[in-house]
């Protein structure tokens, strides 16, 4: 790592200091405070309700319920989904009003709104309510919800059944598995997780009347997405509505959607003419926020006699919860179609996506939405079939690699991929890692009482597609001449106003801190994505780049003007234009200076650019030990060779990877939403029942890259924040599997908990036992 | 309604406070120090991190009136004018934060981790942050944050 991008990063300052502004630090004057009453049933009718208690109670300002959300129309939610079934019919996007009307369909839906003086008087009002529900059936599992007579969530959508897509070839898979010499298959679930990133939603939502405006303060992923979603929802046009984005608490794809709390606190400001604000408890943050991840996929893989890959054919049930959230569905069909070839060339393929509703909480994007769970039905399924065909793991893998020279590959279903060097990535991988040294680690373990296996995984993903055609970067200069570039993106983490200021200000070869970099800013007139899908240094950072050359030219005539030479007589390096003899210099910035106070400023601009979707890759390799008197799992080492095309900043990327990785590990071995089957209750509904990763989960990653820049933007970048998703769930599940493996187990389903191990440890060594004696 | 009194980063303060006002939420609330997160409602998390009395506590664990005459210190105490906290210092050096949400909270377990022990081992820090959540960093850096402050400070 170089001196110059070192760790520092620009935000850390207020960060570390207390002074950064998440959105439960916003408050305005004379503002209420709201508290949502949450249905305690997972799928009933709401007979009655009374509110008079809690409007009784002082303090209590108003409470509202379902028929607040019908009078104001707050109940289609917009969808990012485009795909269509066979008969060309789209998605069918049941109605959901802001606060429930008539029916409650998961555990945790809003059904009232109190607005009272304190938010504490407003939780205790809520208690007052009453609300009589008559129960319905209730379905919590997406495969039993698909089943003819499963009870039926919303008449809109008959079976359960949102959509049934599919892609690839359906009749070329069939001929191949028929001339198969050998098929692979199996069903794996990539199991329901809570996002949880650290601060809770919150949000505070300012009626201003005279104008008609909303100003809204809360947490999100960006800017222009959240303003769009929230007219959606609301029919409030984009141009009254008044988004201000500040720090924020992580995301995860949790925060890519709207939700129903920010229309039903517009209806509150709207008709009490006060701001209103709401902090949610976790508790409150299990129930409702979105869901990730909840898919169901059954794989298949032919193979010839050399175990050349033929045909593979996947069958995807994708649970969506109650609701349909703007980003669930896209995220989990159009994600994973686009690399149903994995990094291998197998020639005929086909995808059934069926994407189902229970009565849980909408499930939406959550870290790599989508691209882990088709990574991990691949992996496994090669794995699988290296160990049914007694080929090593990392040979079978080599043999039907796509080559270098079939790039740009056009995959049979959604993909093109840009130029990786899966094979090179792999050889370097399984020499870091000491891949041929592992027999005398798993010995050593086996002295020790503990089982030790190894896992690999050769992955891909499609990142950087992005919702918005393009990203606008706008440059401006403030009233004393400093330079300011403002993003659509707003990082939840990610660390853009460090990379974004040291893009443009490597460009122009001037210091980073002269370039302040300002994210989802209100009033500034330009378009992009937000940050989620590993998009905003591919798409936002290029623009970055593009506009800094932009400003280069666009200053040149006044550069010239002030050096009193033609434009073509003046260059431009390291900050400054010089006449060609080097005689006459002017600095970049003390030329925007001399020219601070116009309005606007000459030098202001806009860049933009349409940034192509693009492939990062890369082979992980980790080793698991299980204790089998306990069933404990620990990630005994882990190592990582990815090719993110070019790095921007090693620091945030190694960042990245580490958080990516300890959030598979999390999902691997502990992160389980568990909804009781009859009664649609969430089990895990807190911290202490819900096992986040923690310190020394994940001990240590060795990073290696292997990167091949990419081609498609002009920094070269692939975009690496679910690199680190993507390749972990099946690496440390196979290294799990491999682990145990020697006593027969053949199959095993995430979360790998200790008590799912111990007592598939235990089962499986009653037999061995028996034999002993 | 409870009189209470106490100091915070070296002022003295002193406030009504309805009796079930939470510690957090009257660092938070009446005196503006933001710097202290609320991440969960189980005392797990860890975001609320404050010293009582030289003691790591989660202020959304105790009342206020029960910090009545204690001396507190928050996130927005530890630098010393411009002089970062050698644990605040560490951990910008490390990359050991992401979103900074559960930053404040994670700062200020490590002090009261290092005051106790000034030379943890890997096991121990582990140990000594099981109360405190992050989902962003993977812990890696934090730890190796931690065992930077622990260096700069002997
Ligand atoms: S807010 Fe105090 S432990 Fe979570
Ligand atoms: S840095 Fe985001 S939760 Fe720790």
């Amino acid at each position: 790592m170089s001196e110059k991008h070192a760790a520092n990063r620009r935000e850390d300052l207020r960060l570390i200091t207390g002074r950064g502004r998440y959105s439960s630090d916003n408050n305005l004057p004379g503002q209420l405070h709201a508290s949502f009453l949450r249905c305690d049933c997972a799928h009933a009718e709401i007979v009655a309700i009374d509110t008079a208690p809690a409007l009784k109670r002082p303090g209590v300002v108003a409470v509202f319920t379902g028929e607040d959300a019908i009078a104001a129309g707050y109940k289609n939610f917009p969808n990012l989904m485009t795909f269509t079934n066979k008969a060309g019919a789209g998605i069918l996007q049941p109605e959901r009003p802001v606060l429930a009307h008539g029916r409650v369909r998961f555990v945790g839906e809003t059904v009232a709104m109190v607005v009272a003086e304190s938010a504490a008087i407003a939780q205790d009002a809520v208690a007052d309510i009453r609300v009589e529900y008559r129960d319905l059936p209730t379905v919590v599992d997406a495969e039993d919800a698909l089943k003819p007579a499963a009870p039926l969530l919303h008449t809109s959508v008959p079976g359960n059944l949102t959509l049934e897509w599919d892609t690839g070839d359906a009749a070329a898979v069939a001929q191949a598995f028929k001339q198969a010499a050998h098929v692979t298959k199996l069903k794996v679930v990539s199991p329901r997780v809570v996002p949880s990133p650290m601060e809770p939603r919150a949000a505070l939502i300012s009626y201003e009347a005279a104008s008609g405006c909303y100003d809204v303060y809360t947490n999100s992923q960006g800017i222009g997405m959240l303003r769009w979603q929230i007219s959606a929802l609301t029919g409030v046009p984009e141009d009254k509505l008044r988004l201000h984005l500040h720090d924020v608490g992580g995301s995860f794809g949790q925060r890519s959607a709207v939700y129903p709390e920010h229309g039903a606190l517009m209806i509150a400001s709207k008709k009490l003419g006060r701001p209103i604000k709401w902090v949610a408890t976790r508790s409150e943050c299990f129930l409702s926020d979105s869901h990730g991840r909840g898919i169901v996929m059954g794989g298949e893989l032919a193979l010839d006699r050399d175990g050349k890959f033929l045909a593979a054919r996947y069958d995807f049930v994708v649970d969506m919860g109650a609701y349909l959230t703007t980003t669930g569905p896209a995220s989990h069909v159009r994600n994973p179609a686009i690399c149903t070839t994995g990094v291998y060339k197998i020639p005929a393929l086909y995808a059934n996506f069926r994407v189902a509703l229970t009565n849980t909480a909408p499930i939406a994007a959550y870290r790599g939405a989508g691209r882990p769970d088709i990574a991990y039905v691949i992996e496994r399924l090669v794995d699988q079939a290296a160990c049914e065909l007694k080929i090593d793991r990392a040979e079978l893998r080599r043999r039907n690699f796509i080559p270098l020279d079939a790039f740009p590959y056009k995959t049979p279903t959604l993909g093109t991929y840009e130029a990786s060097d899966f094979n090179g990535c792999l050889t370097k991988a399984l020499k870091a890692a000491d891949w041929d040294g592992f027999p005398q680690r798993r010995e050593a373990a086996r002295k020790r009482g503990k089982l030790r296996g190894i896992g690999l995984s050769t992955v891909i993903e499609g990142t950087a597609a992005g919702f918005q055609p393009k990203d606008q970067i706008a440059i401006e200069f403030d009233a004393d001449g400093r330079l300011e570039v403002f993003t659509v993106a707003l990082s939840q983490g990610q660390g853009h106003e460090t990379t974004f200021a040291q893009i443009v200000a490597d460009t122009l070869g001037i210091a980073a801190e002269s370039v302040t970099l300002r994210q989802s800013v209100h009033g500034k007139n330009i378009v992009g994505n937000h940050t989620g899908g590993s998009r905003s240094l591919v798409g936002a950072g290029s623009v970055c780049k593009i506009a800094a050359q932009k400003l280069i030219e666009q200053a040149r005539p006044l550069a010239a003007e002030a050096l009193e030479l033609e434009p073509s007589q003046v260059d431009y390096a390291n900050g400054a234009y010089r006449s060609r003899d080097g005689a006459k210099s002017i600095d970049l910035l003390e030329l925007a200076k001399q020219h601070a106070g116009a309005s606007p400023h000459p030098l202001n601009l806009i860049a933009e650019a349409s940034v192509a979707a693009t492939f990062p890759n890369g082979c992980h390799i980790a080793e698991v030990e299980i204790d089998p008197e306990t069933g404990v799992s620990e990630i005994a080492a882990y190592t990582a060779c990815d090719d993110c095309g070019t790095v921007i900043n090693h620091a945030i990327v190694e960042g990245q990877m580490h958080g990516g990785v300890a959030m598979g590990a999390g999902q691997v071995f502990g992160e389980q939403t568990v909804y009781d089957k009859s009664s649609g209750q969430l089990l895990s509904g807190s911290f202490s029942d819900y096992a986040m990763p923690r310190a020394g989960w994940v001990r240590d990653i060795h990073m290696n890259d292997h990167p091949l820049i990419s081609k498609v933007n002009v920094l070269g970048a692939k975009g690496v924040g679910e690199s680190g998703c993507t390749a972990s769930l099946s690496t440390l599940v196979t290294a799990a599997l491999d682990a145990v493996r020697p006593l027969g187990i053949e199959h095993l389903d995430m979360p790998l908990t200790a008590s799912r191990m111990w007592q598939m440890i235990q089962q499986a060594q009653q037999p061995q036992q028996a034999k002993a004696k | 309604m409870t009189k209470i009194e106490l100091t915070v980063n070296g002022t003295r303060h002193a406030r009504e406070v309805e009796d079930r006002t939470l510690l957090v939420d009257l660092l938070r609330d009446h005196l503006g120090l933001t710097g202290t997160h609320v991440g969960c409602d189980t005392s797990q998390c860890g975001c609320c991190t404050v010293h009582l009395d030289g003691r790591a506590v989660k202020s959304c664990t105790m009342l206020a009136a029960q910090a009545d005459g204690a001396s507190i210190v928050t996130i927005e105490g530890m630098a010393k004018g411009d002089k970062l906290h050698p644990v605040q210092q560490a951990f910008t050096d490390c990359h050991a934060l992401q979103c900074g949400f559960c930053t404040p909270g994670m700062i200020m377990a490590t002090a009261a981790l290092l005051k106790d022990n000034p030379n943890p081992t890997d096991e121990e820090i582990y140990h000594g942050l099981e109360g405190n959540l992050c989902r962003c960093t993977g812990y890696i850096n934090i730890v190796k944050a931690v065992k930077q402050a622990a260096q700069t400070m002997k």
